[in-house]
């Protein structure tokens, strides 16, 4: 090997390492038992606590809850929202609808802007109309913000696709109801997946909405619990919290790496 | 279409005018219109020239490290036998929700925590420190943290990039007897421009929207140091109850957003053809 070769190599490890040591401390600090917790970080396994810390974090940020809130959230909304997209995205491709630059730009021009930008109004509004604190109000806000970057995807994607399979099954006499939930939503099925599994992950990590527009414990979603565990962070002890992370954060690291192939052709579309 | 244009309209587009609107409208009890005045809070306000200049911070920051990492990485790891580990260990954080990578590092970074308990063993205590109570080091670790969980994507969009790469083009420069170097300079990193340009755009929005991993390792504070626009914007509206001035908060960052998008969304449009 050449003195290249191992200087690279060394310089891959270093960073790998790196990389790893909070990852590895996570793990490693959830799994020390509450109870035997030094005060200061371990760096190696001893004693298996985890199921312990976890059951304590349930218990105290009420995550049982918290989990059915944001699987509820995460999946109805990114569901909606890929089918409200797609709708739009049939609507402005394929369809031969008048001024589809001004639509997509009403739709698209939701993604650009910051979410702070919405969230008093929103508040203020869901104040009015007894929205505020019910996962209607939440799954309604989540679908929105994740329309129009499903409908970006969608739509490039709905380019791509060769226009006369449509055509012809116009003049076969379908009606575009049909032409849309039986040629388009097969054909656009793989955009469709990688939209539902970036939002599912995009709801599900939201924290700021799951603040403002929740009060009641069993209503707010998970990340909302998180930070109230990490607020409490000196009486509860590190193991707990971190467990209650490690929880919390399951689903998504699962899904990520399960469906990796999904979310790299979702940011190769967003191109 | 209709549905989505209705949501879209109802959700986000007239909430964004009414924020607009109410930002020429001052916070005392009457709130008359008062033309710009919540918007030159930005120069008198210490709080929120304090949460400009972190705001540059964080917008070099999350640019320059994820670019510069994700590329050295992408490239270290193309090939290789121990490279899938590596990356892996690179890429995991990327799962991770914010207020996730948060905890983790409150858990690095606390009085008592990994990182100075670690330069203790060394003997370096003098550098032990409480890395978030002090500006600007509170910033620039969260920074840091920040770097930690977002170069995961960069590397993998630079990966997709540099498969792409037809060999030929390297072998040809190869045989011209061009070193490792030079092939990287002048054959590598051109073809790599359409996906720098993604890379850059898209850490430069995310670090002009960040507020998770901030708002839950410390609220913006002590004293509202480490705020960011998208945090102040917040800090304003809900916790100091001054909507007019958070509503200008929330118009400047817009502005600056759109203007940062405008970098890869030209390019974008363009090849789409709207």
């Amino acid at each position: 090997m050449s003195l290249g070769r191992v200087l690279r190599n060394a310089v891959i490890a270093v960073l790998a390492l790196l990389w790893l040591v909070p990852t590895w401390l996570l793990v490693v600090n959830a799994l020390v038992p509450a109870g035997s917790y030094s005060g200061s970080p371990h760096w190696l396994p001893q004693h298996f606590g985890l199921f312990g810390n976890m059951s304590q974090a349930w218990d105290k940020a009420n995550l049982g809850p918290a989990l059915g809130n944001s699987l509820l959230y995460s999946v109805v909304s990114a569901a909606a929202a890929a089918v409200i997209a797609g709708f739009a995205a049939f609507a402005t491709i394929v369809m031969p609808v008048k001024r589809q630059a001004l639509w997509f730009w009403v739709i698209y021009s939701g993604t650009l802007l910051p979410l702070q930008v919405f969230i008093r109004p929103l508040f203020l509004s869901y104040a009015h109309t007894s929205l505020y604190d019910t996962q209607t109000g939440l799954v309604l806000i989540y679908t929105a913000i994740a329309v129009p970057f499903a409908f970006f995807v969608m739509r490039n994607y709905a380019l791509t696709l060769p226009r006369e399979v449509v055509e012809a099954a116009r003049m076969d006499g379908a009606s575009w109801w049909r032409v849309f939930w039986q040629i388009h939503v097969p054909l656009t099925r793989s955009a469709m997946i990688a939209v539902f599994v970036f939002q599912f992950v995009a709801v599900w990590n939201d924290l700021m909405f799951g603040i403002t527009m929740v009060t009641s414990r069993n209503i707010r979603p998970v990340m909302a619990a998180l930070a109230d565990l990490q607020g409490n962070y000196s009486n509860v002890g590190p193991p707990i919290v971190l467990a209650g992370a490690l929880l919390v954060s399951l689903p998504t690291v699962v899904l990520f790496f399960s469906a990796q192939r999904f979310f790299v052709s979702s940011l190769k579309i967003h191109r | 279409m209709a549905p989505a244009v209705l949501l879209v309209t109802l959700f986000l587009l007239a909430p964004f005018v009414w924020t607009v609107y109410r930002s020429f409208f001052s916070d005392t009890r009457t709130s008359p219109f008062s033309w710009f005045d919540n918007y030159s809070l930005f120069a008198s306000d210490p709080a929120l020239s304090r949460s400009i200049q972190n705001t540059l911070m964080w917008v070099l920051g999350t640019v320059a490290l994820p670019f510069v990492l994700g590329l050295a990485i992408a490239c270290m790891t193309n090939a290789g036998r121990f490279s899938r580990l590596a990356r892996l260990c690179v890429v995991l954080p990327y799962a991770l929700s914010g207020s996730a990578v948060a905890v983790v590092w409150n858990f690095m970074l606390t009085t008592d925590g990994a990182v100075n308990q670690v330069l203790t063993g060394l003997g370096l205590d003098s550098l032990a420190q409480g890395w978030l109570l002090t500006w600007p080091g509170n910033t620039v670790v969260m920074i840091l943290a920040n770097a930690w969980q977002a170069t995961g994507v960069a590397v993998i969009l630079f990966l997709v990039g540099l498969q792409s790469i037809p060999p030929e083009t390297l072998e040809a420069g190869a045989l011209d007897g061009a070193s490792g170097w030079q092939q990287f300079r002048h054959i590598v990193l051109p073809q790599l421009r359409p996906v720098s340009i993604i890379v850059i755009g898209m850490s430069l929005v995310n670090g002009l929207k960040s507020f998770d991993l901030i708002w839950v390792l410390t609220q913006g504070g002590p004293g509202r140091a480490t705020e960011t626009l998208a945090v102040s914007m917040y800090n304003e509206t809900f916790l100091e109850l001054r909507p007019g001035a958070g509503a200008a908060i929330a118009v400047v960052l817009t502005v600056i957003v759109l203007a940062a998008s405008w970098l890869y969304l030209r390019r974008q449009l363009d090849v789409k053809g709207v």
